[in-house]
């Protein structure tokens, strides 16, 4: 899977918990989750969850530590799904 | 579980003996506010205490106190209904950390410095997550020494006034998956006059206080895990919370 696959599949994760849409509209790697897109923080483990099951992969809370924005969690799922 | 810098592992210590030393100076005058300026009192609070004594004396290891939250005080009440002044004097393991949201509790220094000294680590709830995940570390560090800490199973205050089954506090989760032997007591607290979520409750309020041991499993891995403790405290919470209103029918 290509970084631009699972780039493209965590936007269509992270949509439903957006509540700034404008911001998705140009979101790139660099886009913040919580603080561009406005997510709550509480849904964020939600959306990890979520990153779980369509990858098929698990994440540890530690990992999720360092989720901060789209690319972070790009190269988390890259790290762990298998090429 | 990651190991704490030293600086940090050796502030904790710090902080906790400075606040065993000085506990006789907070503690008789927190219980003196709650008991004659408030006037509140807790039901059957000699029955409560002996179980929890016994309690604690059976299970030597870390404890995760796991509440609802109404006031803001609930900490406080909590830590009061649940131990004597004297008991926590030389039992002060037994008084547990405390994670006050730091606008609240900690944002000018004389409050920060009342919170350091009363065993409370400020979060800033929805804050940075690396400020977030450095305050549970500093927990599950102190669990793993056997320590006592609390927290808030929704993470904040119910807005509904009933215990919101649905927004388990993750943290909890985490503490709990990430702690070895670490158990659960689950505590619901409940004001007879807190219709719903509040500042502080009323002055002369009588509080329900039930408590429920509880080490929670699951078959599940990671944050899953985490997520799956944490959904099972909080439904407890709300069982007790429904006892608690079928008691009072």
């Amino acid at each position: 899977m290509t970084r631009e696959e699972i780039f493209a599949k965590v936007v269509e994760i992270v949509r439903p918990f957006v509540k700034n849409q404008e911001a998705l509209d140009s979101v790139d790697e660099n886009t913040n989750i919580l603080q561009d897109l406005k997510v709550n923080s509480a849904r964020l483990v939600d959306i990890i969850l979520d990153f779980e099951d369509a990858f098929n992969i698990e994440v540890e809370d530690e990992d999720a530590d360092a989720v901060n924005t789209v690319g972070d969690a790009v190269g988390l799922i890259a790290a762990k799904v298998p090429s | 579980m990651s190991v704490l810098p030293w600086r940090t592992r050796a502030a904790l210590v710090l902080q906790r003996e400075v606040g065993r030393f000085s506990s006789i100076l907070w503690i008789f005058p927190i219980v003196f506010i709650l008991r004659v300026l408030m006037r509140y009192r807790v039901k059957n609070v000699a029955e409560l205490r002996k179980r929890h004594r016994a309690l604690m004396k059976e299970n030597d290891g870390p404890v995760l106190i796991c509440a609802n939250h109404l006031t803001m005080i609930d900490s406080v009440i909590l830590a009061w209904a649940l131990g004597g002044s004297w008991w926590y004097v030389f039992h002060y393991r037994r008084m547990p950390w405390n994670l006050p949201e730091y606008n609240n509790f900690a944002s000018i220094w004389l409050s920060r410095l009342a919170a350091w000294v009363t065993k409370c680590i400020p979060i800033v709830r929805g804050g940075a997550r690396e400020q977030v995940s450095g305050v549970i570390k500093r927990v599950q560090h102190l669990l793993s020494r056997g320590d006592t800490a609390l927290i808030f199973a929704e993470g904040g205050r119910s807005r509904t006034g009933r215990v919101q089954a649905d927004s388990p506090a993750h943290g909890m989760g985490r503490i709990l998956n990430a702690v070895e032997g670490c158990k659960a007591l689950c505590v619901y607290l409940r004001g007879d006059r807190q219709l719903t979520w509040s500042t502080v409750p009323a002055r002369g309020d009588t509080f329900y206080v039930d408590f429920e041991f509880f080490q929670p499993e699951s078959l599940h891995r990671g944050m899953r895990r985490s997520r799956d403790l944490a959904q099972q405290i909080v439904a407890r919470l709300a069982r007790m919370e429904e006892e608690y209103f079928a008691g009072r029918e």
